[in-house]
């Protein structure tokens, strides 16, 4: 990293001087941020400074000035919204979980995509709506953004909900992307077994794919999510051949997670984090065959007096350009969730007897091989779960 | 999940000799990298210089885990890893080691043998193969011959100290760590940071 360390330091300063720039060029933008060329730019050196000599910088304090900063300058067109990406990015090297870098980046993404006229989504053929090449791009950077900070530290909540809503407010919870990004983590995944934000985000994809595909092929469901009138007609065939086609997959799917799982707490004994992982992968397999046994049945509110998939806090109930994390309800829900969940599924249907069946075998297997006590602890929790599941 | 380091001693009488070394900081920033090695080789002689012969343990130090074996012949081998890194792997790796270098290097060296000295380049290869536990060893989940069960576990650094020892005195008088990477010890100790060993 030693040659980078340099690359870092010289763009930021580039970068810097365009702002100090652009600060001499609007006086009135000064003003109104009592912020002075010389201070800031100091400020920003200051920054750099630290940055290089790699000590923990107290920014807080001045954070929030010299975002608000950042923001009036891109108001009013004089900073270009990608820099200051590039620079938030340069930043989240050095502290990947701050929590304003993020909420800023969010505000960036969103001025970037109302401010143009071009359109953020495109029809293309029997694809029917997908990002635009434009969009794509920007999710594909922000994706490599998250990734790099969820490196840097373990279970950085901030980079995986971040990524989180890059997938609902840039992407409309696309259903190539989310297959992409799903075989994308899968290697990530496996080499850290105890990130239970990163297991989080896999959990995330799966009841993101599974609530798209349980209509019965009519897209209606899946444009509520995007703020763009849909064109796609229900009876088109292209669009209902595609929703088909997720539909069959998504047992497959489903099956693969656990298959993952199983390999995983075999290689990795003692790790509460796959444990906890395969609770929601085995809960969406019930919830999908114990509504749908083979074939896709149209979800009416008659079938399941218990809730509709909007119980599982999947979707958010609409486009928000807040800053207001949506993904945090979600995760709230999942942490809170065990006792909900269980009070659903004891109203519904009793789950796949031989699915149950399969997994207290798993139970049984790793308990009679394993010398880890972590692991006996899980195995004996996991089990005790999946009986009250079928009380 | 990581390996950090990746070395050879020998647990002689009074203290334990580095024989060779192999380490993977490129997870750390750059100005922490020399002070994170300097760590390591400190805590892989101690660890060694407080463990009996013919025993493995692996003692936790934060978010890391130090394996060690020391053989009955003074042979040691310490592998400093992640709390994620399987520790079955962790003693594959340090049994297969051990076993290649004591093939390779005579024993007359072990006792006054020093990274510069001893002919090895075998360390290198094997931390940088086993950063990912699956395609080194693919075997993992058989695990025959080890018993887990004799494997002590040590919580802190601490418990391997004698009563009334104190690590800070231990990092002071060391001549492995630097007058920079002490003062970082000081340093990360008054702050309570996630890093007061490394």
């Amino acid at each position: 990293m030693a040659e980078t360390s340099e690359e870092v330091a010289v763009l930021v300063q580039r970068v810097v001087k365009d702002i100090t720039n652009a600060f001499r060029r609007n006086p009135h933008i000064t003003d109104r941020c009592h912020m002075h060329p010389a201070t800031s730019k100091s400020r920003l050196y200051h920054c750099v400074e630290r940055e290089r000599c790699s000590r923990v910088c107290k920014m807080r304090k001045n954070q929030q000035r010299r975002l608000l900063g950042r923001k009036e300058l891109i108001l009013s067109g004089t900073l270009n919204p990608i820099k200051d990406l590039y620079l938030g990015k340069l930043a989240l090297t050095k502290f990947p979980k701050s929590p304003e870098t993020w909420i800023h980046r969010r505000w960036v993404l969103q001025q970037l995509i109302q401010e143009t006229s071009l359109p953020s989504f495109v029809t293309k053929g029997s694809l029917g709506i997908i990002p635009a090449e434009r969009t794509q791009q920007l999710i594909r950077e922000e994706m490599e953004v998250c990734g790099e900070a969820a490196g840097r530290y373990p279970s950085n909540y901030n980079a995986w909900s971040h990524r989180i809503w890059v997938l609902q407010h840039l992407a409309k919870l696309d259903v190539k992307i989310l297959l992409d990004e799903l075989s994308s983590t899968k290697h990530w995944a496996s080499l850290h077994v105890s990130d239970h934000s990163g297991f989080h985000y896999r959990q995330f994809l799966l009841k993101s794919l599974v609530s798209q595909t349980v209509t019965d092929g009519s897209i209606l469901e899946q444009n509520t999510l995007r703020s763009e009138p849909a064109i796609v007609l229900p009876k088109d065939e292209e669009a209902v051949a595609s929703a088909e086609e997720s539909r069959i997959n998504l047992p497959h799917l489903l099956e693969e997670e656990v298959e993952f799982s199983t390999d995983l707490i075999d290689s990795y004994p003692g790790h509460e984090t796959l444990w906890c992982h395969r609770r929601h992968v085995f809960y969406l397999q019930h919830h999908l065959n114990g509504r749908f046994p083979h074939s896709v049945v149209q979800l009416s509110p008659a079938d399941s007096p218990g809730g509709t998939l909007s119980d599982l806090h999947l979707i958010p109930a609409g486009p928000h350009t807040s800053q207001a994390m949506e993904v945090d309800g979600l995760s709230d829900s999942s942490k809170q969730g065990y006792s909900q969940e269980t009070k659903r599924l004891k109203r519904t249907p009793a789950p796949d007897s031989l699915g149950l069946e399969m997994e207290h075998r798993f139970i049984d297997q790793v308990l009679s091989t394993c010398r880890n006590m972590e692991q006996a602890r899980f195995a004996n929790a996991y089990r005790k779960w999946l009986v009250t599941l079928s009380q | 999940m990581r390996l950090y380091s990746l070395s050879v001693l020998y647990k002689g009488d009074a203290k334990a000799v580095l024989l060779k070394a192999a380490y993977d900081v490129s997870s750390f920033s750059f100005f922490q990298r020399s002070s994170v090695q300097e760590f390591m080789t400190f805590t892989s002689q101690l660890i060694v210089e407080r463990s009996s012969k013919g025993s493995r343990a692996s003692v936790k130090e934060q978010e890391y885990l130090c394996h060690v074996y020391v053989r009955n012949d003074s042979l040691a081998g310490v592998v400093i890893a992640d709390n994620e890194y399987p520790s079955r792997v962790a003693f594959t790796l340090l049994e297969k080691v051990l076993d290649e270098f004591s093939r390779q290097v005579d024993r007359i060296d072990w006792p006054v043998g020093s990274p510069d000295t001893i002919q090895y380049a075998g360390l290198d290869g094997h931390l940088s193969r086993y950063q990912n536990p699956r395609e080194a060893d693919p075997m993992t989940k058989v695990q025959a011959e080890l018993d887990e069960t004799k494997i002590i576990l040590h919580n802190t650094m601490e418990s391997l100290l004698e009563r009334g020892e104190k690590l800070d005195d231990l990092v002071s008088k060391s001549e492995v760590l630097g007058i920079q990477s002490k003062a970082f010890y000081k340093t990360a100790r008054k702050q309570n940071s996630c890093c007061a060993i490394m």
